[in-house]
């Protein structure tokens, strides 16, 4: 059987949570290896979250949120994309592939570029195979 | 050297005297010369106690955000160490009238445990403080096309897995003593996420996953703020090379925002500012 990827997807309430809602109700079909966590806006991603995530075992990440100029907050997104692109730097310094980490900025009208995104993404990450550089030798958290 | 020791005992006790600093940070002597000692003075008879030497390399700027605010506070800067303190002033943690800083032009600084002269490989190569009100040398030349970002050519070169290689094999070393922590300026955080039971952010004991999660969280704390200074490295009982990874997300950080930390009090720190042409190239 081959591999299949877990990943964490962050997504923000207003563009592309709705947008996955979207893709859901117009019945799209996308791999489920993307497990969606919502927040209120992608500057609410505490960076911590995503190296967490790796060490408990995630094999990827997908951030999503509004496009930069359309954040519910004005400018939330704006500050994400800094921090998220340190966050990468970071990743890519310490060793783990920089593939495995990505931001899609995804409207709520998007919900075919959410599943297209999803679909890209998953095979991305399979093809990388298990993330076992951060990752915790004993899974601490189920 | 001698000439600053001197000066800077002349200022402290000046300054306790008339009462325009409550306290002086400066160095004091340790066990035997070669060790010296963070020095907090409160008396000016204590001025005699302040030494200082080459090995007085530790950033007293680490110790400004434990007085009460609005205590009038003298410290002792070098280069690096000023650059803390504008950081500390740009982040609102001591206000910029409640200091008087004492800077120190000097270079030739040894690192105490290896004896080895601390130069641009482990620290900026700058050797004038960007902030003083007091001067207590004349200014030195600045070394020129000397970049602190110049030893991380070797490890930018490894492919991913050997990368991941060499930073685990250095953090699998890590015994958790937070002494970097400690040692840093700009880690003031009164409860440090690694401490917290709720979330529980990360184990607290060393594994090699744990010990990840904490560098790598402690690494982008520190991004846009860190000012080179090179204190915790020189702290850690494991010599583990934190400034390499330290000056490659500062280096990261200068190229993509455009600003150095630490320059201008004025200044907003990166990671609380943006910009509205930033670029996401690298996160798509």
């Amino acid at each position: 059987m081959s591999f299949d990827p877990k990943i964490l997807g962050i997504a923000c309430n207003w563009c592309t949570y709705t947008g996955a809602d979207l893709a859901g109700t117009t019945r799209l079909h996308y791999p489920h290896n993307v497990r969606v966590a919502r927040v209120m806006c992608s500057s609410r991603i505490n960076p911590a979250f995503i190296f967490r995530a790796f060490v408990l075992g995630a094999d990827g990440v997908l951030v999503g949120g509004c496009h930069p100029g359309d954040c519910h907050y004005s400018t939330g997104n704006l500050y994400a994309r800094r921090r998220l692109a340190v966050t990468k730097k970071i990743l890519e310094f310490a060793g783990l592939e920089p593939e495995r980490f990505r931001v899609a900025w995804i409207s709520a009208s998007e919900g075919n570029i959410f599943a297209e995104t999803v679909r890209e993404f998953t095979e991305q990450v399979r093809n990388l195979g298990p993330q076992t550089k951060l990752a915790a030798q004993k899974r601490m958290l189920a | 050297m001698i000439q600053i020791e001197k000066r800077l005992r002349e200022e402290a006790k000046r300054l306790l005297e008339t009462k325009e600093a409550a306290v002086v940070l400066a160095f004091g002597r340790g066990f035997d010369e070669e060790h010296p000692m963070p020095l907090i003075l409160r008396k000016p008879s204590d001025a005699e106690k302040i030494v200082f030497n080459e090995y007085c390399t530790f950033n007293m700027a680490r110790h400004l955000t434990e007085f009460p605010p609005g205590t009038k506070i003298a410290v002792a800067v070098k280069a690096a160490d000023s650059r803390a303190v504008t950081v500390l002033i740009q982040e609102g943690k001591v206000k910029r009238e409640d200091l008087i800083i004492l800077g120190i032009p000097v270079a030739g600084m040894k690192d105490f445990r290896s004896g080895t002269a601390i130069d641009a490989t482990t620290t900026g190569p700058a050797v004038n403080p960007v902030l003083y009100d007091i001067l207590l040398a004349d200014l030195l030349p600045e070394p020129k096309d000397v970049s602190p970002y110049d030893v991380l050519a070797e490890i930018e070169a490894m492919s991913p897995d050997d990368r991941w290689g060499f930073w685990s094999a250095e953090f699998s070393r890590c015994i958790r003593c937070y002494a970097c922590r400690k040692a840093c300026p700009l880690c003031y955080c009164e409860t440090c996420f690694v401490d917290q039971a709720k979330p529980r952010w990360s184990e607290k004991s060393p594994s090699a996953s744990s010990n990840m999660m904490f560098h790598l969280t402690r690494f982008y704390h520190l991004a846009g703020r860190c000012i080179d200074c090179g204190s915790c490295s020189r702290a850690c009982p494991m010599d583990i090379p934190l400034y390499l990874f330290h000056k490659k997300v500062s280096k990261e950080c200068e190229e993509m925002f455009d600003q150095a930390a630490g320059m201008c009090v004025d200044a907003k720190p990166v990671m609380v500012d943006f910009k509205v042409e930033d670029s996401d190239d690298i996160l798509l």
